[in-house]
């Protein structure tokens, strides 16, 4: 597929065959092509992919509203000293960490959990695979509207099932520790039935003979799991923590619906500071700093993964 | 270590019955919930009974109030024009790329698709800010268009159907090369009808992330005519704000259906999608 492999064979025939015109308009009718075929995709990706990119990292360097995008100052690196300066940026970045933690930590077992009981010749396997699989589907504006009243302090269906137990009602969204676990909570449930899904697909990538080698040769069940399939399955659980990390740094919607960021910025994730320093606060050439610094974040954490999945480390 | 079979089977049931509950019951309680009045609403809850789950004496007035007062009829049929267009423009655009990248030798191939590769890493709705100033700067803001327009180019639409498109035997079109057939005619009546099974995973799984984007369709559109679904909801459901939670589960209902309908019907291929490159957004 490299350019100049095609370069070199193109005029290889031509030469040989001695008939090198004709191969060689055919050849450029066919460039023409595969370039007509191609500007499509390629423009508006450039358009809207790369552009904002530029368009991003200049307005990291002015001071200007939304609003009135004319009137921008330049301003040097001031956004970024600012963001070192005041605390809202450091404690927003904290809580978005937090938050990828809390649910890398919990979906990660449950996942696997779920995959191995998927993965079993259980009843209701199908019933359950798709149950676990609703969430997924369900939009993150339902899945925190319907939280949000599950949550409720007074009316809500957890506290409703919390007094059965005996204990009285939570405050939940409304306060400072019970916040951020509970949206935690709620970004597990959603979630874990596509690192459930992800984790079986792996399960059943796994050749057969290994496990059963390891129990012929006297292994117990659970050290075939832990000292077999765990470890082989390393490559898929790096790639689920990172797709469940990178997509808890982007959550928007807990914030936005459920707590506006408080209280007492204890929920303000990263992505909802920046739209409120952009769309409500109209400093968005701040907004364009932290994005840059969150960009910045993703890429060092995809890049991790990706230099982890090339190197040797592999059973 | 053995355990019997017995207590074995009492536990595994257990276990599916749990799942069932967390998963189950919200979705319940929700749907039942929409089809009460704000009276019977809360006395089912505190003390829980069962009927929290179960719409006893059932009324319509909250899906009447819903789509005679609300935006939400038109804000539906605006989502069903995006994500119908987003996948349409998306399948086109993603074969057509996928096909140039793997029929056609052509100089300069490799740094396409290290272009493309590239912003596979961007998390773009992240970078709504620029995206924002882009797009209405080509004076698409307040547009159906405006809100589909910049994920149709989607690198992982591209992949997906790119590795479809390796997987085809070459032969298959090589006759009708020789036929004398154009790439165009190659392209529709040999290529595309042998990748169906692809296309649809990428249309579903398309689908899915447009009928359920909500900050790129809040920032772009303020225009309450050209509203989709997630944005007319998300303004009508905050508990905050709002004292009935019937209408509000009446609008996660609504918003909800179309997907799970189409998910319970084609669970197969979203799977599929979703496990081939692990989506994004």
């Amino acid at each position: 597929m490299s350019a100049t492999n095609t370069l070199s064979t193109a005029s290889a025939t031509s030469v040989k065959s001695g008939t090198g015109k004709p191969a060689t308009r055919r050849q450029k009718r066919d460039w023409i092509f595969a370039a007509g075929f191609l500007a499509p995709f390629m423009i508006l990706l450039l358009i809207f992919q790369y552009l904002p990119l530029l368009v991003m990292a200049r307005n990291s360097v002015y001071d200007y509203s939304l609003l009135n995008p004319a009137a921008a100052k330049f301003v040097g690196l001031r956004n970024f000293t600012d963001m070192i300066e005041y605390e809202d940026a450091a404690v927003s970045f904290g809580v978005t960490f937090l938050f990828a933690l809390g649910v890398v930590l919990f979906v990660i077992p449950v996942a696997f959990a779920l995959a191995l009981f998927l993965n079993s010749k259980l009843p209701a396997r199908g019933l359950v695979r798709t149950m676990i699989m609703l969430p997924v589907v369900t939009s993150s504006v339902v899945v925190a509207t319907m939280w949000s009243f599950l949550l409720d302090p007074s009316n809500g269906l957890i506290n409703g099932v919390l007094n059965i137990v005996g204990i009285g009602n939570q405050p939940f969204l409304t306060s400072t520790s019970q916040a951020l676990p509970a949206l935690i909570a709620m970004t597990v449930w959603q979630q874990v039935g596509f690192g459930a899904i992800l984790f079986l697909a792996g399960l059943q990538g796994l050749p057969a003979e290994l496990t059963e080698a390891a129990r012929i040769d006297g292994a117990t069940r659970r050290q075939v799991l832990w000292n077999v399939t765990i470890p082989l399955l390393s490559r898929t659980t790096l790639f689920v923590v990172v797709i469940m990390t990178v997509f808890s740094l982007q959550a928007f919607a807990p914030a936005f619906l459920m707590t506006q960021g408080g209280p007492q910025e204890s929920t303000n994730l990263i992505v909802y500071h920046i739209y409120n320093s952009a769309f409500i606060m109209q400093q968005a050439g701040y907004a364009s700093a932290l994005s840059v610094v969150l960009l910045l974040v993703v890429l060092a954490i995809s890049m991790a993964q990706m230099a982890l999945l090339r190197s040797r480390w592999n059973y | 270590m053995k355990t019997h079979p017995l207590r074995r089977g009492l536990f595994v049931t257990l276990v599916i019955a749990l799942i069932l509950c967390c998963f189950l019951a919200p979705y319940a309680w929700i749907v039942s919930s929409s089809f009460k009045n704000r009276l019977t609403l809360f006395d089912d809850v505190t003390p829980l009974s069962w009927k929290a789950f179960f719409p006893v004496g059932a009324t319509t007035d909250n899906y009447q109030t819903l789509f005679e007062r609300t935006n939400v009829l038109t804000a539906l049929l605006n989502t069903a024009i995006v994500s119908g267009g987003q996948v349409a423009l998306t399948l086109l655009l993603c074969a057509m790329a996928a096909y140039s990248l793997t029929r056609i030798r052509f100089p300069g191939a490799k740094i396409v698709f290290v272009l493309i590769l590239l912003t596979f890493l961007l998390p773009i709705e992240a970078m709504m800010v620029p995206l924002y100033q882009v797009v209405s700067g080509l004076g698409l803001s307040n547009t159906l268009l405006g809100v589909m327009i910049p994920w149709v180019a989607s690198p992982f639409g591209l992949f997906l159907l790119k590795q479809a498109f390796e997987e085809l035997p070459v032969e298959l079109e090589d006759a009708a090369r020789i036929d004398g057939a154009g790439h165009v005619r190659v392209f529709f009546s040999i290529v595309l009808p042998n990748v169906k099974v692809p296309m649809l995973t990428l249309g579903l799984i398309t689908f899915l992330f447009s009928w359920n984007s909500f900050l790129w369709p809040l920032v772009i559109v303020q225009d309450p005519a050209n509203q989709v679904i997630q944005v007319a909801i998300a303004q009508q459901g905050s508990p905050t704000q709002l004292p009935n939670w019937g209408e509000t589960f009446a609008g996660a209902t609504v918003a909800t259906l179309p997907l799970i309908l189409l998910f319970l019907l084609l669970q197969k291929y979203f799977t599929q999608g979703m496990t081939t490159s692990g989506i994004k957004g």
